[in-house]
């Protein structure tokens, strides 16, 4: 009988929703969202409608919240829960009074026994530049018994916040990395480091970097030292032996950041792109070489 | 210069327990104000989450005690242009202690409602480095909430504003509506007194104004600013004797990773309305306008011509963006400037506005608050003629 | 004979391009050598290159349009206006991939290359309009230098009660799109706006050459080749993104299209689309794009926009809610400032300080050659009428692929 009741429910919802306003569905799907009777995947379903009734109604609201919090619900809905929360976070002027809660739920949640859980809240925590999220990342970096992500994603999210003095854990990783990952996301969070450019300059140029460390390397320098890469770019270019994907980035950023007028008279230059376009190398590589040569190899 | 070594020996809770030891004695409370400086040493090499816990903390310890009229302006300065919500409520909380209210102390706090609103978020004061973890408890509006209650009739001035917080379309959230009514209720209680139009405490507290005459202590340029080599948005390099020497100017200082809309960006912009004055009255050829980056190793010019350009900055032989190429000791120096670091990055400013004499002395500078482009040109064009504004 | 031919009212090239929505035309006769009489008869008509876009022409305001149009010239140099518009479903692939020419007889006496510029689906373009777009975008963003910047700082949790939760988040942010879509024509006046299509696959969206491929930990990777490699804001460089679904497949949990336009043919019922799709295509990620204070670093924000500007278009049309003054095109409740439809809209009314922003980043709206709408302060009310359905003036020079005219 009471799997009866259970599909007779399920037949009514569709089409209470059909008629009703968005307002009075949104209500409906909290109810459904934050209801243990119902199956997880009805939960998470109806929970991606919520967002409407967060907003409007404080109960609803609490509700959502309650199921973030609770350890004993599904994660899936829990996660479910998280995205709604997110997603009525946009309408800020209906969000106002929702969110003193939803930042305290969050800072909660950062030590959840879930990492998919930890690590997306973290994350929102991250990108409001909250301070008890930096310093979990923080002490996680320096102790990695206190860790709650891996370095490589403590990394990347401190790195909304240039001011969460993280380069002293960023540099000790590049030292001693803990894996490849981590040393590619302290590299990246380096990159706004002013005092960091002889270290990246000398990255873009080493030949037994990996290819993706040669690229940060590369845009690092050309936002902290643009002379120096373009030296750096032109010498990559006239190195035969140099690899041409790190070539097909030496052109791209000489081809949109370069100095315009040395660049158009640089003959050895662009002799040696000429060559790259011709040379065995795939097309979109050659196409990197085309715009260059578009741009600066103008016959007067 | 900070002295990363002292830093690095005390930890935030060893830090607590000083402010809580020198809070707790009063022949020692007024040390409380110094703290507050963002070249202190205790800051330096701190990340901006740190120094908002730590100035909190020191906010919340003059709140105990009561706030003096030196560390006023610190207080102040929070609610005008703070956008940490542990700050800005602690600094709500701190205006109200042990002090009279009066009327001029309210626009800080309406302002402070304005920018903080929308980053309402629950604040512990309960220990040190605690942040809330659920929503009950305080937060910066309803401690601004209370603080407009303490004001009572000193806010009448901005009854309008403070009723417009209960309007269904733009006014606060409905949890907040006793506070509000709260607040409405003792300034209009002050209408039944008597003379509720007058401050009840005389003239303007001293340390509400960011206003200081300075000539009278101003040094001259020491040979190392004077030599000092100064880059500007276009690469091209001058001193600061060349530059600054012969005329009067207003200078400011910004740097453009500042993430606090109500800082950096905003003086660059209000750089440029004091630019448009000047031309207006015929004074762009008499008096310099300048604004140099606490950050050169990362402002190279390109980056200090496109942010001067995107605000509207003008740049020409009189009016530039700079960059102390060689560092900015001699600058902080000369100036006393209110920065702090980590590495090569600004962990904490002052707003700060100088206005310099022909010989490039500090005549008046204009810190913490917010500064009126009026008032500030009426002071550079006083120095033509040699009279105070 | 030589005839001189106008598009929307000029001779100037960047403003040669095309829509669903006619656009005003002239022609005149410079040298009517060869010619008797007081006026001459000429054809007007479309050629276009293989893929190109078509056009179609009318002589009058209202009325059917036909491939070709015979007008009666005045050979001493009056000019005579008609009407061209993008023929519904033939947009150009590259600019001056279709021209207007006119012929006195089998005698071409005149001819312009112009575009079908349109809004497409990013999933569907070609490789050559990938790549313009992302090389334009690429230099808007100029590693952290470009106008781009603006861009950003218009969107952030200080400014963001000016466009989100009341009823100007739509007009609001098809303001910002058209800001920004001009600007990147001001570098390549080929390339529009496109739109990610969030109910479906867009794989072609996600890859190395386009918009990235995120890895394990939402880094987003570029091929070697692609400009927005070097993508950089708030001093900081590359993306965050990490898509929480199969980039293979749509995002679950978000409203179909279908369901969005049957939200309601009240304004005030289908803007709660803000909660879902849009919120929840944004929070379909973890990264920049899923919080609002950071969802304009990533340049997927814009696309992601595109679509949500593209379903309002489509509801409009579909209801007929282009006049501000019919109350159900708008929500005419009290509406916080910069939510009503007669308020300016900050950044572009350079407006400061409570209750606006601190600061206006960007300056006035950018301008068209094409047309005049919705000028360099724009109000919310002009943001309605885009094809210029009630006032012709009020045509702001965008359409989309699947919104007809």
């Amino acid at each position: 009988m009471a799997t009866k009741r259970k599909v007779a429910k399920k037949r009514s919802k569709p089409a209470r929703r059909r008629s009703a306003s968005p307002k009075v569905a949104a209500r409906h799907a909290v109810s459904v969202a934050t209801s243990p009777r119902y199956s997880v995947r009805e939960r998470t379903a109806a929970a991606a409608e919520t967002p409407l009734a967060v907003c409007e109604s404080d109960k609803d609201m609490q509700a959502m919240l309650a199921v973030l919090r609770n350890t004993d619900e599904p994660v899936k809905v829990r996660l479910a829960a998280l995205q709604s929360l997110q997603a009525a976070s946009f309408s800020v002027l209906a969000f106002e009074a929702c969110r003193g809660d939803y930042i305290a739920t969050l800072r909660k949640v950062a030590d959840d026994p879930d990492p998919e859980l930890r690590q997306r809240v973290l994350g929102l925590l991250a990108r409001e530049k909250d301070g008890y999220a930096q310093r979990k990342l923080l002490e996680g970096l320096h102790d990695p018994a206190k860790a709650l992500l891996p370095p490589e994603k403590a990394l990347q999210l401190l790195s909304y916040d240039v001011h969460a003095d993280a380069y002293a854990a960023a540099r000790a990783i590049v030292k001693k990395p803990p894996n490849e990952m981590a040393r590619r996301e302290a590299l990246r969070l380096l990159a706004a480091d002013a005092t960091a450019a002889p270290m990246f300059e000398k990255l873009m140029r080493d030949k037994n970097e990996l290819r993706e460390i040669r690229q940060i390397s590369a845009s690092a320098l050309s936002a902290l030292k643009p002379e120096r890469l373009q030296k750096s770019a032109r010498e990559i270019l006239l190195d035969k032996s140099d690899y041409d994907d790190i070539k097909a980035t030496s052109l791209t950023a000489l081809t949109q950041l370069g100095d315009e007028q040395a660049l158009a008279k640089d003959k050895a230059l662009l002799t040696s792109v000429n060559r790259f376009r011709s040379g065995k190398t795939s097309a979109k590589y050659k196409q990197t070489a085309r715009r260059f040569l578009d741009k600066y190899d103008r016959q007067e | 210069m900070p002295d990363a070594t002292v830093a690095g020996a005390v930890s935030e809770p060893q830090f607590a327990a000083l402010v809580d030891a020198i809070a707790a004695d009063p022949a020692r409370r007024g040390q409380l104000a110094g703290l507050l400086r963002e070249d202190h040493a205790i800051y330096a090499e701190r990340g901006t989450a740190a120094i908002a816990r730590m100035r909190g903390w020191i906010l919340l310890a003059m709140a105990r005690g009561g706030v003096s009229d030196a560390a006023l302006v610190f207080v102040l300065e929070e609610l005008d242009s703070g956008t940490d919500p542990y700050l800005v409520a602690a600094a709500a909380r701190a205006l109200r202690s042990g002090r009279l209210p009066h009327a001029s102390l309210t626009p800080f706090v309406m302002s402070a409602l304005a920018n903080i609103r929308y980053r309402d978020e629950a604040v512990s004061f309960e220990r040190y480095g605690e942040y809330a973890v659920s929503a009950t408890g305080t937060s910066p509006v309803r401690e601004l909430l209370a603080t407009l209650a303490w004001l009572g009739p000193q806010a009448r001035g901005l009854l309008a504003e403070v009723e417009a917080l209960r309007a269904p379309v733009g006014g606060l959230p409905r949890k907040f509506r006793i506070d509000v009514e709260r607040a409405l209720a003792a300034i209009r209680d002050g209408d039944r007194g008597a003379d509720a139009a007058g401050d009840c405490c005389g003239m303007r507290p001293a340390g509400s104004i960011g206003m200081h005459a300075r000539a009278a202590e101003a040094t001259p340029p020491s040979r190392a600013i004077e030599a000092m080599v100064l880059e500007d948005q276009d690469g091209t390099k001058t001193t600061f004797k060349a530059f600054f020497c012969g005329q009067p100017s207003i200078v400011v200082f910004f740097y453009t990773r500042c993430d606090n809309p109500m800082k950096c960006s905003l003086t660059i912009a209000k750089l440029a309305r004091v630019q448009a004055m000047l031309e207006a009255r015929g004074l762009a050829d008499c008096i310099r306008t300048a604004a140099f980056t606490y950050d050169p190793a990362f402002d190279l010019p390109d980056r200090l011509r496109i942010y001067g350009q995107d605000r509207g900055v003008r740049t020409d032989a009189g009016h530039r963006l700079f960059r102390a190429a060689e560092g900015n000791d001699a600058l902080r120096e000369h100036f006393g400037l209110g920065v702090g670091f980590v590495g090569s990055l600004v962990n904490r400013h002052r707003i700060e506005l100088y206005v310099l004499d022909a010989v490039g002395r500090v005549a008046v500078s204009f810190e913490r608050l917010r500064w009126d482009e009026q008032e500030v040109v009426a002071h550079a064009s006083a120095m033509l003629d040699g009279s105070p504004a | 004979m030589d005839v001189e031919l106008q598009v929307n009212n000029s001779a100037a090239a960047d403003a040669r391009f095309l829509t669903w929505a006619p656009s005003p035309c002239r022609i005149r006769v410079t040298n009517p050598s060869g010619v008797t009489g007081p006026t001459v008869d000429v054809r007007i008509a479309s050629v276009s290159a293989a893929s190109g876009g078509e056009l179609v022409f009318r002589l009058a305001t209202t009325g059917a349009f036909a491939s070709s149009l015979t007008v009666s010239v005045p050979i001493n140099g009056t000019s005579v206006p008609f009407f061209a518009a993008g023929r519904f479903g033939r947009p150009s692939v590259a600019n001056g991939d279709v021209r207007i020419e006119a012929r006195m007889g089998t005698t071409l006496v005149g001819s312009l290359p112009v575009m079908v510029r349109i809004r497409k689906n990013a999933n569907t373009l070609t490789t050559a309009e990938r790549d313009r777009f992302v090389a334009a975008f690429a230099r808007l963003n100029n590693q952290g230098l470009g106008r781009f910047a603006d861009f950003r700082n218009m969107h952030t949790n200080v400014s963001s009660p000016q466009a989100h939760g009341a009823a100007g988040f739509l007009p609001w942010h098809r303001a910002y799109l058209l800001d920004l879509e001009r600007e990147l024509q001001a570098i390549d006046p080929g390339v529009a706006l496109p739109y990610w299509r969030f109910d479906r696959p867009a794989p072609n969206l996600f890859q190395l050459e386009f918009l990235g491929v995120a890895d394990a930990l939402g880094t987003v990777q570029f091929s070697n080749a692609n400009p927005l490699q070097f993508w950089r804001t708030d001093g900081v460089q590359g993306i965050n993104r990490r898509p929480l679904f199969n980039t293979g497949s749509a995002p679950p949990g978000l409203r179909s299209e279908a369901q969005t336009l049957a939200l309601g043919t009240q304004y005030r019922l289908f803007r709660t689309m803000e909660g879902n799709p849009h919120g929840s295509a944004h929070t379909s990620f973890g990264g920049s794009i899923s919080s609002i204070g950071t969802a304009a670093k990533d340049p997927l924000f814009f696309l992601l926009h595109c679509n949500v500007d593209r379903l309002w278009a489509k509801w409009q049309r579909q209801n007929g809610r282009f006049d501000p003054a019919l109350a159900a095109s708008y929500d005419g409740a009290a509406n916080p400032i910069g939510h009503n439809l007669p308020d300016s809209m900050w950044p572009w009314n350079g407006v400061t300080g409570n209750p606006r922003p601190p600061t206006a980043p960007g300056g006035a709206l950018a301008a068209s050659a094409c047309v005049s709408a919705p000028g360099p302060q724009p109000v919310v009310r002009s943001q309605l009428d885009f094809q210029g359905v009630v006032s012709a003036a009020s045509r702001m020079g965008f359409d989309y692929d699947d919104v007809a005219f």
